[in-house]
């Protein structure tokens, strides 16, 4: 953090090779889209560099800070290039994924990557949640959906989905909040 | 607490030439100076020709603007079509896989059932001959109708909105490869046949 805020340019090539694939990752994962996927991760780490001085480590640790600014871009290009043919050549799968696990298995290849037990964790803590409360967080977060827009989504009044919102949300915070960043 | 949700997502393997562009972006974006100067040298030159041609860079501005324009409103409008087809509550989705030219593409139907249109995609398709095209076909109760005639010159996607033939019922869809100027039967090679 320090060595970025010094402007040093190695630092950023070192931030690049500890959160790209979780960047790339979190952009394929909303984008379902290799091209845009790497369009945002290359979006998102001149975005850090512009904006380093704006981050506090006080209110919040440096990952998280790049995850929120890589989910950002995405769900701007999610709306902004409305690729509905993809997305509606993934209906089905998209539907059915709902129901189901909060991610798919992991390839064996990706446990090797830095930050890895993290992402367990945060896994772990998404699947330990009831079922109607894991999709309406999953629509939120990754299809960056409205209260409303879930409502309609899934057949459920506002209240409820509101609600279950809520309840994740407390949960997950409780869950997850020693977690801290393994950069150095 | 949603700060740590994107570590939910799976991680992927960058190709290894996104690292140089990331950081060629953001270096890049970093270096206000030679931008700086940059933009100053373009502004003197915009402001050479105008002083040059004040009129003729008018027209051309007002031009583009107006063709800017004209082209954000076009794909506005094709969008909330787009738009409307795929979240309409009627519609049903058709995808066919077509074989030509030694490679697999398909043809992806939304119908819409309550407007009685089709928004038609065909994707991976091999590009005609000069003197060829593919055409559509609707299967109806009066029989075989041409349905649409999509000249491909090139290898890129095509999408079309269709209007379902009126007083009749359309039963399924052919695609067949006809002379350029489309013909009132098939008689071409059938690509496919599918009853609805």
């Amino acid at each position: 953090m320090r060595r970025l805020k010094a402007r040093e340019e190695r630092a950023l090539a070192e931030l690049y090779d500890a959160l790209g694939p979780w960047v790339l990752g979190l952009a394929w994962r909303i984008l379902g889209d290799e091209a845009e996927a790497e369009e945002v991760v290359a979006d998102v780490f001149a975005q850090v560099w512009r904006r380093i001085d704006r981050h506090d480590a006080r209110r919040g640790a440096l990952v998280p800070w790049v995850l929120s600014i890589a989910r950002n871009r995405a769900l701007d290009a999610l709306r902004r290039r409305r690729r509905w043919w993809r997305r509606a050549e993934r209906w089905g799968e998209a539907r059915a994924a709902e129901g189901g696990e909060a991610d798919p298995a992991p390839a064996p290849h990706e446990a090797a990557v830095p930050g890895w037990p993290l992402h367990r964790e945060v896994h772990a803590a998404l699947a330990a949640l009831p079922e109607e409360q894991r999709r309406v967080v999953l629509l939120a977060y990754f299809e960056g959906l409205s209260h409303s827009e879930i409502a309609r989504r899934l057949g459920e009044p506002l209240g409820t989905v509101k609600t279950r919102l809520r309840i994740a949300q407390r949960k997950l915070s409780e869950r997850l909040q020693h977690l801290k960043d393994w950069l150095e | 607490m949603t700060d740590w949700l994107g570590m939910a997502a799976s991680p992927r393997i960058p190709p290894p030439e996104l690292k140089a562009r990331a950081l060629a972006r953001a270096f890049a974006a970093r270096r206000p100076r030679g931008w700086g100067v940059a933009a100053g040298a373009a502004a003197a030159a915009l402001a050479l020709a105008l002083a040059g041609g004040a009129v003729w860079a008018r027209r051309t501005i007002g031009a583009l603007a107006a063709e800017r324009a004209r082209l954000a409103a076009r794909v506005a409008a094709l969008e909330d079509t787009v738009a409307t087809f795929i979240h309409g509550p009627a519609t049903r989705l058709v995808q066919i896989p077509v074989a030509v030219g030694g490679r697999v593409g398909s043809v992806t139907i939304f119908a819409d059932a309550v407007r009685h249109r089709w928004l038609v995609r065909c994707d991976g398709l091999a590009p005609n001959a000069p003197d060829r095209a593919y055409q559509f076909w609707y299967l109806t109760d009066r029989g075989v109708e041409p349905a649409a005639l999509m000249p491909m010159d090139q290898d890129q996607p095509m999408v079309m909105a269709l209007e379902l033939p009126a007083a009749t019922r359309v039963r399924g869809v052919a695609m067949s490869i006809e002379p350029r100027a489309g013909s009132a039967e098939p008689r071409g090679t059938m690509l496919f046949r599918l009853a609805l």
